[in-house]
């Protein structure tokens, strides 16, 4: 449900067509105010699935950016395009076969031999919608940070948009979430988590249905 | 909704904005109050003049939202002819649904053996489980115990939950969490590395514990790359139309429709497990939603058909605060865990009105209130809501709102606003389906092999749900769903398999003088144009 009650219109240009909408509705909004069909590309409409990337030319600049579609608010004069690829990773692994946290850089290595070929072009950071500085990101798991190259992915809406600008295939998107996953993984032992879990296993904590609670 | 009072006094948004601005202390209204009268009065669920008697199906005569009565009650999308052209899959366990109870219960399944296939209308993630935001509820704080967890989730829904499904959810939190973890989902975490925790509205305990405001992003980023790294098959873009069933009414797979070329595969499967989530982009009572753009309750029409028996169709969860303004982000939520931290809720007098901390329903229904007795923000453009004071919040604990909000500060930005100096408006917002399908404690429906998981299914939430139940719920059931499903791959396969359930249904629709022009599942929002243009080329975006 969106709202078009403003008065105000504004004329752009989406995937080559000409669109009159109210200048309230977001680039998504406005396609199906003009009543053309937008399935593909399309997600959550809350900004973190990263269906919806699109690529866009502001007037008055010649400059493209990269932006997701359901939270950017249509402007009078802009060039937008929707960014839809087929993008299936060809890196692929398991947390359960690194035997420990010694093995995690060998492992990483095994995994994306192409990270420590990255030619520092600042494609994926040209690209990204959500402002990570990803180059940085694949940097520090290069070199064994993976807690911190993690930390700066935690915006990461996993849009692809850098896989697709990164001319060695070093998919910096996957290298982030390995970062996170393995930080997840091997250092997250929470004692307060661990002793509830053995009141339970031994039946000290259980849950009595009949119990009338007080309201 | 209609209250009876008249609508005076609307202040508009820049009026009221100014007042906010000038004011540093906001007095608190008598905060005490007859919340069964609230709730009576003003709460959408409340208003019987949206609901309906269902005349066919396994909750004839049964109370039903008029907005899932027409799509419950409608034709199908298919007819035996399709069939005979369809390409046909076998595969032992179907997942329908790509969100996080799909996923957990597509990789316990495939964990466990079976060969999965798992089809969604999107693409995976694309889904309500990547929006949350609040976190999960687990009772795993010292002193904190599972009994307090069930006595505070059943008193939430109202005692209306089914004691049993509680009492397992409820025991499966703190082993939720780190089956979570051991996928890579990391949770915060305070100095000496224990799960920070927080208090949800309702709750007895501090129980919540998540990651940042991006609890939903962390686990869909984990588990999707968990399933991508498996043997699973996902079809992405494939939303399933029909259930197929064999000669006994067992489920044996469904009719996925491939929305690239609008052709109909069938997939036969031993079991089939629904994870197709909500209905809040049906917009019911014309409310703004925090929903995702598939959430058009496909599940429960499919479900339903094959004689599911459904459970509390007339109860919906408003999250108190969806944005108001601006508009292209109307629906929007806004985590709870602000108001855990202490935010305040102001109205356009600058007044508190109600204990922010209450459950759910409470607290959207005094916002409506508010707005419907002339003390609510009402802007240009029929704007309307009250104000959520994140800049008190920040001036209380400085800092806060950039280290544990950042999804917030985002749609600050997004909205124009810093919402350190300057508040958002807030509305309630369509969020969550309270009922669903019928189910045991191994998510299986009233149909032998069909199981429900997520949002989808009903029973565990009674008429009310507790932030952070739901995305314990879909991992916890998800996963029994995936492993009880693969224990029963081992039987014989199904002899005859086809669609005889749509037949009676007509007959059944016709019998009742039903209309028979809407088509269900109705997979996407109206406004969207999906049926109105030709297969071809339409569909599927344009110009691809």
């Amino acid at each position: 449900m969106y709202n078009n009650q403003t008065t105000k219109e504004v004329t752009l240009t989406i995937n080559g067509k000409s669109i009159t909408a109210p200048a309230s509705l977001s680039v998504i909004q406005a396609l199906w105010h003009a009543g053309y069909p937008r399935v593909e590309g399309v997600g959550c409409l809350g900004g973190v699935c990263g269906s919806c990337c699109v690529m866009i030319r502001r007037t008055e600049s010649s400059e493209l950016q990269m932006e997701l579609g359901c939270q950017l608010l249509i402007e009078e004069g802009m060039d937008v395009f929707f960014q839809i690829f087929d993008t299936p990773s060809h890196h692929s692994y398991q947390l359960s076969e690194i035997n420990s946290s010694w093995d995690v850089q060998t492992e990483f290595h095994r995994i994306f031999p192409e990270a420590q070929k990255c030619r520092h072009c600042h494609g994926c950071n040209k690209a990204c919608p959500k402002d990570i500085d990803v180059e940085k990101g694949v940097d520090l798991a290069i070199s064994g940070h993976f807690r911190e190259s993690g930390e700066l992915f935690v915006d990461c809406v996993m849009c692809d948009l850098c896989m697709t600008s990164c001319p060695e295939f070093i998919e910096p998107n996957h290298v982030g979430q390995f970062s996170r996953r393995v930080t997840g993984y091997f250092d997250i032992r929470p004692s307060n988590l661990i002793n509830q879990l053995e009141a339970i296993r031994t039946g000290e904590l259980d849950v009595n249905t009949d119990n009338e609670p007080q309201s | 909704m209609s209250s009876g009072t008249e609508i005076s006094n609307n202040i508009s948004y820049a009026q009221a904005l100014q007042n906010f601005l000038k004011q540093t202390e906001f007095p608190a209204r008598e905060l005490a109050i007859d919340e069964a009268a609230l709730l009576e009065r003003f709460h959408p669920d409340h208003n019987q003049e949206n609901i309906e008697t269902l005349q066919v199906g396994p909750n004839k005569g049964e109370p039903c939202h008029k907005q899932i009565a027409r799509f419950l009650q409608a034709d199908s999308r298919i007819d035996a002819a399709d069939l005979a052209g369809a390409r046909i899959q076998e595969t032992d366990i179907l997942v329908i649904g790509g969100g996080g109870a799909g996923c957990a219960a597509a990789l316990t399944a495939a964990e466990k053996g079976a060969k999965v296939i798992l089809a969604t209308k999107l693409r995976l993630g694309d889904s309500n489980t990547v929006m949350a935001e609040g976190g999960i509820q687990a009772a795993i704080e010292k002193g904190d115990t599972p009994q307090s967890h069930y006595d505070d989730t059943y008193q939430a829904g109202h005692q209306q939950g089914k004691k049993e499904l509680i009492k397992q959810l409820v025991m499966d939190g703190p082993e939720t969490i780190r089956w979570l973890i051991q996928q890579g989902m990391q949770f915060d975490v305070d100095e000496f590395g224990d799960l920070l925790t927080r208090k949800a509205g309702g709750s007895s305990a501090s129980r919540v514990v998540s990651f940042r405001d991006y609890t939903g992003l962390e686990m869909m980023r984990v588990l999707r790359e968990a399933v991508d790294n498996s043997n699973i098959d996902v079809w992405h873009y494939s939303p399933a139309v029909e259930l197929l069933s064999n000669e006994s009414g067992h489920c044996a797979g469904a009719i996925i429709s491939t929305l690239h070329n609008g052709r109909f595969v069938q997939i036969n499967a031993r079991e089939v497990i629904i994870a197709t989530g909500g209905i809040g982009r049906v917009h019911l009572n014309q409310f703004a939603t925090s929903n995702h753009f598939g959430a058009t309750g496909d599940g429960l029409v499919l479900a339903y058909r094959l004689g599911a028996k459904l459970r509390e169709l007339d109860s919906f969860q408003y999250h108190p605060t969806g944005v108001a303004f601006p508009q292209h982000l109307s629906g929007t939520l806004i985590t709870e865990g602000v108001r855990s931290a202490g935010a305040y809720l102001i109205n356009a007098l600058g007044e508190r009105f109600v204990d922010e901390l209450k459950p759910r329903d409470i607290v959207a229904a005094a916002i409506i209130r508010e707005c419907e007795q002339g003390r609510g923000v009402t802007g240009d453009d029929g704007i309307r809501g009250v104000w959520l004071d994140t800049p008190g919040l920040e001036a209380r604990h400085p800092g806060i709102l950039q280290q544990r909000f950042p999804k917030l500060l985002q749609l600050g930005v997004k909205s124009k606003i810093d919402i350190r100096s300057t508040p958002m408006l807030v509305y309630p917002t369509l969020h969550y389906q309270n009922g669903g399908v019928v189910i045991d404690s191994n998510s299986l429906s009233s149909v032998p092999g069909l199981y429900c998981v997520g949002e989808v299914s009903g029973g565990i939430h009674g008429r009310n749900r507790l932030m952070g139940n739901a995305l314990l719920e879909i991992i916890s059931f998800g996963r029994r769903a995936g492993a009880e499903a693969a224990s029963q791959c081992q039987s014989r396969g199904h002899k005859k398999i086809g669609i005889t359930h749509i037949s009676n249904l007509r007959r059944e629709l016709m019998q009742h003088g039903m209309s028979m022009t809407t088509k269900a599942p109705l997979l996407f929002p109206d406004y969207v144009h999906y049926d109105t243009d030709s297969q071809e080329d339409g569909n599927f975006g344009f110009g691809d």
